[in-house]
Order: structure tokens, then C-alpha cells, then sequence
């Protein structure tokens, strides 16, 4: 791998080269221009790169990484700049690949119900550009305004409405792909079950180390009849963890059912405007689908969420209000800002029946590391947000802020859960890969990196802690954990 | 009805079934070191169609039978990939929860076969396919590794997922031991429209008709016999939404249509037709294609399914995917009739594979048709996971040139 930036002359060399190709304006060498590239949405440990650069088509990406390939340079793909987990963190004295000139939409067929995209399109334009016919795309991360389709593509995105819907995997047909030596391939299409491996589904998630996604073919769905909405408050997360269980164990699937508690909620009502009372947890639970169903299903739910303590539930009495309990949650994560002057977004997994013992347990912790945490999260599918609330002018308290988040994520693997339920591993949470995968599963995940990028060119040092080189032969056999404990006791 | 034909049973020597997955992880330890190829078999339903190569090992998952975990508040299951479709939905069905996964032959198909063959049934409509429900797995390398990819919580992204790269992978990549599956609450009550005497034309827009409508059946599925279609949706969930949906889908789409409604032992009777047509004779081609070519692709299907006997089809016209069954009686019009299919599905990324067929047609034919531009890729996984070529050789195109 080679990096620029101690040679200035290197650097030049190559901006001249990737000029030729995107045009001199789209290549970014400004040390001022490069501050905006330091960073995605996960701010501390800024990097920067030695420049950026804008392509703005299948071919000049083909172009730009056949350049970085052939100098060795490592290269970051780029969306919107919105992930949380430093997906798109640069690597010091290497090339950012920055998508967002690539905003088209080039087809859409609502007769079979796709469209096929470039990765630039921000994904509520694309819903927006369908909705005048009654059609969406269902995937929907609450940075929905501004986030990339690409950039979900990479991190395979979740959002509220995953819980009936599924993630972005489950809405990709096909992509565009550009390998790290240039080559252009297409996977999958609009008709399904292309033969062969499914290497849209390799490619969905993979955080930007086997390719670069040039154009992605999308699902739209048809939007549902009827959508109820009702807003339930309880007087501590153990009841509204309770009220979730008796939904889904009630054979409830509902459309989004989410969970704040108290520091969230007075978040939310200092940054929106809800005048949710101040007590200790609201759960919003939208049930969509035929109206029959919806009325039934809405009416169930809100009779278990009082049976398991409710206190309140209110039902919005228009769209606006709906729209706006829907904001109060989706502007969650920056209403802490209202809070604290810093704060961790958190994204940890756990399973859904936990979410009570869980919530409490992560009080236990916060008090025990002297910080307050709100927590913000999907709770039908046991998704966590915890937001780790401190003050970086307060010495040490960074530090312990990290640590907590750290220990947040142990409890959820002590659990058979997830360290990332959506924001993905990214550079910040390559540490804790190992702690969730033994060294044969990250292995064999590394397997897959060297069929796509051998020379591990794209998104170095995310992801996979310290992998060995592709084609090196393994040291000898180990059992797995779990084998050598006759028992799957782990996952 | 059931066939798998020469490869159910095949005569390969050294048949290893082993009772754990450790002793499936000691036994492919075993095969590696004595360089052998092995050929895995789960319940038979979906093999590939060509037999083990001459020497090839075979490995069964039937004695890898056990559920590992429940949670049923939790809506998953963990189970050892040998298990069968029927034995894990009779263990939940007492938990009011179900695998939303119907491929016919469930008595025999296992969790990793439905896995690595893609089967799946109607209602895939509603709920995808085991791609869209598997949330872990573990599969067992071609040098013994034993390696674990997602996990057992629905919502999950850390790594790459090796669960949905297992898809369709024909047994040519890893066996897969254990299966971690996301479930769902089972209905409360059940009702199919059958719809009779449609073109597939008619079946393509009835079933349009209802997604317009915005009416949500768990299935859809239209059968094709004698040249007449059949189309039947089947709704599912609690008792008003369901009969609201029926009720509006008669009133509004099937409005002047024959139209009739089935519960009950008439309804299943419909369901077990469907899988029926699915398995019937020796050979079984199924075919996918952009949903709006839906009819043209049927009519492609047409020389095919004349050149079988007892020929039917069974069409799928929201997702995409038909499968013509019956028995091959002549294997140069078949073999005709499947290439000029294959030009009719190929614009994208259709395609016709054949998941059961006698050697006389796919020899001529080619299981899968013309190898993709990515055919390169496809191979470069194939050898970092299986360097030797020792693990189903010779699927998925695997030393076809793109």
C-alpha cells in the first residue's frame, strides 16, 4: 500500500492524472476543501486524506480506481458522509472516493416495482420521486433526508420500519460494481434468483471493501392502504419493555414499534416542540397494511400496551401529528445535543425479550462511570441506541464515555447480540470484531475480501482487525469455541 | 410423485453421516487430508441434477437433526442444518410460531438443503425467501474450519454475511451445519381466492389488480394445466383483515370473474395441488424472468412443457418464477425449447435452470445455461473458500470461461 503526503510532488502527480479523468474541479487537494472529507458522522479521529475525488460516472470510477490501483493507493468510497461508525473515515495520505456528484435516477418501472439508481440519490428523494403514485422505498435510516443510497448499500441501512420490511438486502436487486482494479461487473437484476453465488448479498453490508456500488437496483413497494400510529407512555422502560414483549408475543408484526426514555424524551420535546409527558419511556408503534388489519391490529396493541401499564396513549388526530411524533423520534440522536455538549451514538443488538433487564443494566453501568445515557431505540427488533451523554472539557470523561460504550457493547454480546445493529463496524468498532467472531469466522469473511480485493486497496483498517494477506496459508487447525465446547453456546 | 432419480440415492462409496457437527468437522478434516472430493446431501429434494464425480465422498446431514435454541419471545430458532422443514414447524407450531417457508416436500427438505438450493413456496409473495429470513449459520469449510457468520439476533450487520452468500451456493462453497432463522407468529385463520380460466396475461394483471388495490396476500400462485390458468391467493393473519381483504378483492379486482373461496380441507386440497404440479416426473425447470415478461416468458415455456408428459406449470406472477414439471419423453425438442426460453428470460438477468432433469437433456442444455460476465468472480470465491475444487465440483460454472 502506498500513501502520499510526506511527497508533495506525488500527490500532484496523481491529482493531475485523476483530472484528466473527472475533470480538475473534482479533484480536492486543498488542505480547506479536505477538512469537509476528515470525517463521516462519527467525529472524533479525524484523518486526512492526501485528496478527493468526484467522479461522476460508472466510467470515471473505473477510471479513478484502475489510477489508485496501478499506485497502490488505498482508497475510502464515500456517500453522503452520514455513517456512524467511521465507514468513510479516510486513510491518512490516501484517496477519498466521494459519490455525491453521482445523484441520478435512471429508471423506474413501478409496473414490476423497481427503480435503478445512482449511489448519489439521497434515499427520500428517491421515495419522493415515487410517492405522487403511491409507491416508496421501504428502507428508511432516520438521516433518510440526506443519506446515500449507496452509502446504504454499503452498510446494508436498517431504520424504524425494518421490523416488518427488512434492511436494505432485502431491497437490493442488482448493482453496479466497480472492483478495485477498475473492472465493471453487474450482479443480480431485476429478475430474481440470478443462478450463480449471491454476490449482491456479499456486496450489501460490506462496508465499502469489495467495491464500489456505481448504480444500485432498489425494490419500491406499494404504499400501504392504511398506517395507525399511536403513542403509549409508561412510567419506566420495565413496562414499556413488557408492553413490547405482549405485542409481538400476541403475533403482532407491527410496522415500527420504538422506544425512548426519559433523557430521550426530554431531548426530543427540548429540540421538537412534543409535549410528551416527563415521564419514564414513550414506545411509538405504527401498524400498517390493509385497513381490516390495521384497525384490528392497532386496537390490540394499544389494549396490551395499557394492560402492561400505560399510563397515556395517544392516537394522533391528523397526518401532522403524526409527522411530528415521527420527528420527535427521528431527531432523537441530535436533540441530545440540547443535552450535552458531546455525546456517543451507541448500536448494539440485543435480543428483543432483554430490552427491561437491559435498560436497567446500562443505568447500572452509567452510574457506575458517573454519565448520564439516553436511550433511543428500535425496540421490536432489540436495537439499541444508547447515547452516552459527557463533556470532552471535562479531563478523562472522553475516556470514560468510550469505556462505557465499550462495556454497553459486552452486555450485548454477553447476550448472543450484536455490537452493530445498523451503523456497522466501520473503523470504530473493528476492536470489538473479535470479541463477537472467532478467528475462523473473520477468516473466512477475509476469504470473501480477497476474492473481491486482494490487494486490499479499498477501506483498509475498517471493518476486520489486522487480517492476514490474501493467499497466505493458515496456521494450523484450531477448534472452533463452540466446537470445543460441544455446544453452540455462542454466536 | 417424489423423484430425485439416480442422484437421491447416489451409488457414491464412503456414504459418511455424521451424528455432530464435530464429527462432520472430523470427518471433513479427514476428506481434506486425503485430498478426496465430497458431495453433501440433505433430504434429496433439490439435488443437483448431475451425479457425484467417480470417488467423490458423500456426506449427509439427516442424523444433524437437533433444534439447538428457541426463543420464542425472541422469534428465532437455531437449528443443525439435517433438520426437516415439517419437524421444526411441528415443534413450533405449539409456540403459535412458524418458519414462513413452504417449499413443497417439507417432510424431506432440510434447513441447509432449502438454504443452499434456494427452494422456497407461495409464500414467498409475502415473506421472501429463507434469503430474506436466515439471520446465522455455520458452515463447515473444505479444510474442516468450522466458521460462523451473522448470529442470533434479527437485526445484525457486523461483518460480512456469509448467511445470504450460502444462498443458492449449491453445496459448492461450504456445507452448512447450523441455521439461525428469523420466525413468524402463525395466522390466525386462512383463506385462498381461486380464480379460474385466466391467460397468464389474466393472472399478471389480476394479481396487479390486487397489489393496486393494496390488498397483501401471503401468497400468490397461479397454476397452468391443459392451457387454462388458475390463480390463487391465499390470505393470511387475523380473522378481520383477512376477510376484509377477501371481501375486497372479490368486490373489486375479481368483480365478474369465477371466483371462488377455500378454507379449510378445500383450501389445502388447492395448496397440496400446487406443490404437486411443483414435483411431478424427472424433470423440473424452473424459470425467472423480469415480472412484466411474465406472460411472454409462459408462452416461451410453451414448447417445453409440450414436450413433457403430464406437463404443468405452476407461475408465480409477482415474483417472477415459473416451474414447468413433468416427464421428458423428447430430448432434442426439449432441449430446443429450453434454449429458445433461455433467449426469451436473459433480458434482467432472467434465466432457465434445470433443478431436476435426466442426463439426456442436460447434457445437451447445460444445468444453468450460459455462465454471466461475472462467471470470474463466482470462481475466485469458490477458490479462497475451496483452493483444492474439492467441494461439489464442477457446479455453478465453476471452470467456465465468462
Amino acid at each position: 500500500m502506498a500513501l502520499l503526503g510526506q511527497k508533495t510532488s506525488d500527490v500532484n502527480s496523481l491529482a493531475r492524472l485523476l483530472g484528466e479523468v473527472v475533470g480538475k474541479d473534482h479533484v480536492l487537494t486543498d488542505p480547506a476543501e479536505l477538512i469537509t472529507y476528515e470525517a463521516d458522522g462519527l467525529t472524533h479521529g479525524r484523518t486526512r486524506p492526501a485528496l478527493v475525488v468526484l467522479p461522476a460516472s460508472t466510467a470515471e470510477v473505473s477510471a479513478v480506481l484502475e489510477i489508485a490501483s496501478a499506485a497502490g493507493v488505498p482508497v475510502v468510497p464515500r456517500g453522503a458522509g452520514t455513517g456512524l461508525s467511521g465507514g468513510a473515515r479516510p486513510v491518512e495520505g490516501g484517496l477519498v472516493l466521494a459519490l455525491s456528484r453521482m445523484r441520478r435516477i435512471l429508471e423506474v418501472d413501478l409496473d414490476d416495482g423497481w427503480a435503478r439508481v445512482e449511489p448519489g440519490v439521497a434515499n427520500l428523494d428517491l421515495t419522493r420521486a415515487v410517492a405522487g403514485r403511491g409507491f416508496y422505498y421501504a428502507p428508511d435510516p432516520s438521516s433518510q433526508i440526506i443519506c446515500s443510497i449507496g452509502g446504504n448499500v454499503a452498510e446494508n441501512s436498517g431504520g424504524a420500519h425494518c421490523l416488518k420490511y427488512g434492511f436494505t438486502v432485502n431491497h437490493v436487486l442488482a448493482v453496479r460494481l466497480v472492483l478495485a482494479g477498475g473492472e465493471v461487473v453487474d450482479l443480480g437484476g431485476p429478475a430474481p434468483d440470478a443462478p450463480g453465488y449471491d454476490l449482491v448479498a456479499a456486496v450489501v453490508g460490506s462496508e465499502g471493501l469489495l467495491g464500489v456500488v456505481t448504480e444500485a437496483t432498489v425494490r419500491l413497494l406499494r404504499r400501504p392502504e392504511a398506517t395507525k400510529t399511536f403513542l403509549a407512555v409508561f412510567p419506566s422502560t420495565d413496562e414499556a419493555g413488557n408492553a413490547v414483549s405482549a405485542i409481538i408475543a400476541a403475533g403482532i408484526v407491527p410496522a415500527a414499534i420504538e422506544m425512548m426514555d426519559r433523557l430521550a424524551i426530554a431531548a426530543a420535546r427540548a429540540a421538537t416542540g412534543v409535549d410528551w409527558p416527563d415521564l419514564g419511556a414513550v414506545l411509538l408503534m405504527d401498524a400498517d397494511g390493509p385497513a381490516a388489519e390495521v384497525d384490528h391490529v392497532s386496537e390490540r396493541a394499544m389494549a396490551l400496551a395499557r394492560a402492561a401499564g400505560a399510563v397515556e396513549v395517544r392516537i394522533p388526530k391528523d397526518e401532522r401529528e403524526r409527522e411530528l411524533m415521527w420527528k420527535g423520534r427521528k431527531s432523537a440522536f441530535a436533540a441530545v445535543g440540547r443535552l450535552s455538549p458531546s455525546y456517543l451514538v451507541e448500536d448494539g443488538v440485543i435480543p428483543r425479550s432483554e430490552i427491561a433487564r437491559v435498560l436497567r443494566e446500562i443505568g447500572a453501568l452509567a452510574r457506575a462511570a458517573g454519565l448520564r445515557v439516553a436511550n433511543v431505540f428500535h425496540a421490536g427488533d432489540g436495537n439499541l441506541h444508547p447515547l452516552v451523554l459527557y463533556d470532552a472539557q471535562v479531563s478523562g470523561e472522553e475516556e470514560r464515555a468510550a469505556r462505557l460504550g465499550g462495556d454497553i457493547l459486552r452486555l450485548c454480546l454477553s447476550l448472543g447480540g450484536s455490537i452493530t445493529g445498523e451503523h456497522g463496524v466501520g473503523a470504530e468498532k473493528v476492536a470489538f470484531m473479535a470479541e463477537q467472531f472467532g478467528p475462523d469466522d473473520l477468516d473466512t469473511m477475509q476469504r470473501v475480501r480477497c476474492a473481491f480485493d486482494p490487494a486490499r486497496l479499498l477501506n483498509p483498517g475498517k471493518v476486520f482487525p489486522a487480517p492476514r494477506l490474501c493467499g497466505e496459508v493458515p496456521g494450523p487447525y484450531r477448534p472452533h469455541p463452540a466446537e470445543a465446547a460441544g455446544v453452540a453456546e455462542r454466536w | 410423485m417424489v423423484t430425485g432419480g439416480a442422484s437421491e440415492r447416489p451409488a457414491g462409496e464412503g456414504e459418511q453421516v455424521p451424528a455432530s457437527v464435530a464429527e462432520a468437522a472430523s470427518a471433513m478434516r479427514a476428506l481434506s487430508s486425503e485430498r478426496r472430493p465430497v458431495v453433501f446431501f440433505g433430504g434429496g429434494t433439490e439435488p443437483w441434477p448431475e451425479p457425484p464425480p467417480k470417488g467423490a465422498a458423500v456426506l449427509r446431514t439427516s442424523r444433524l437433526d437437533r433444534i439447538r435454541e428457541h426463543a420464542p419471545a425472541d422469534q428465532i430458532v437455531a437449528v443443525e442444518a439435517g433438520l426437516t422443514l415439517e419437524k421444526l414447524q411441528r415443534y413450533l407450531a405449539p409456540h403459535g410460531q412458524r418458519l414462513a417457508l413452504d417449499p413443497p416436500l417439507p417432510e424431506r427438505a432440510t434447513l441447509g438443503g432449502i438454504l443452499a438450493a434456494g427452494s422456497f413456496g407461495p409464500r414467498r409473495t409475502r415473506y421472501g425467501s429463507i434469503r430474506d429470513l436466515v439471520i446465522g449459520i455455520t458452515l463447515l469449510r473444505a479444510d474442516g474450519a468450522l466458521a460462523r457468520g451473522g448470529g442470533k439476533v434479527v437485526k445484525n450487520v457486523a461483518g460480512f454475511d456469509l448467511p445470504r452468500l450460502l444462498y443458492g451456493s449449491a453445496g459448492s462453497l461450504a456445507l452448512v451445519v447450523e441455521v439461525v432463522v428469523r420466525l413468524h407468529p402463525l395466522p390466525e385463520v386462512s383463506e385462498t381466492v381461486a380464480v379460474d380460466g385466466l391467460t397468464a396475461e389474466g393472472a399478471l394483471s389480476l394479481a396487479r389488480a390486487a397489489r393496486d388495490e393494496r390488498l397483501e396476500p401471503a401468497a400468490v400462485a397461479a397454476i397452468l394445466e391443459r392451457g387454462r390458468a388458475r390463480l390463487l391467493l391465499r390470505f393470511e393473519g387475523f380473522g378481520p383483515g383477512v376477510r376484509g381483504q377477501v371481501e375486497r378483492f372479490l368486490l373489486g379486482p375479481a368483480r365478474n370473474l369465477p371466483a371462488e373461496r377455500c378454507i379449510g380441507g378445500d383450501e389445502a386440497a388447492l395448496w397440496a395441488l400446487h406443490d404437486a404440479l411443483r414435483t411431478k416426473g424427472d424433470l423440473r425447470a424452473k424459470a425467472t424472468f423480469v415480472p412484466g415478461r411474465g406472460p411472454r416468458a409462459l408462452a416461451s415455456l410453451g414448447p417445453l412443457l409440450r414436450a413433457l408428459e403430464g406437463g404443468a406449470a405452476v407461475y408465480y406472477p409477482t415474483l417472477g418464477i415459473a416451474f414447468v414439471a413433468g416427464t421428458l419423453v423428447d430430448p432434442l425438442t426439449a432441449a430446443e425449447a429450453v434454449a429458445s426460453a433461455r433467449r426469451e428470460v436473459a433480458p434482467g438477468r432472467g434465466a432457465v435452470v434445470l433443478s431436476a432433469a435426466p442426463p439426456a437433456l442436460y447434457e445437451r442444455t447445460g444445468i444453468l445455461g450460459p455462465p454471466p460476465p461475472e462467471v470470474e468472480l463466482f470462481r475466485r470465491l469458490k477458490s479462497a473458500f475451496d483452493p483444492e475444487g474439492r467441494i461439489g465440483p464442477g457446479r455453478l460454472w465453476e471452470g467456465a470461461k465468462p
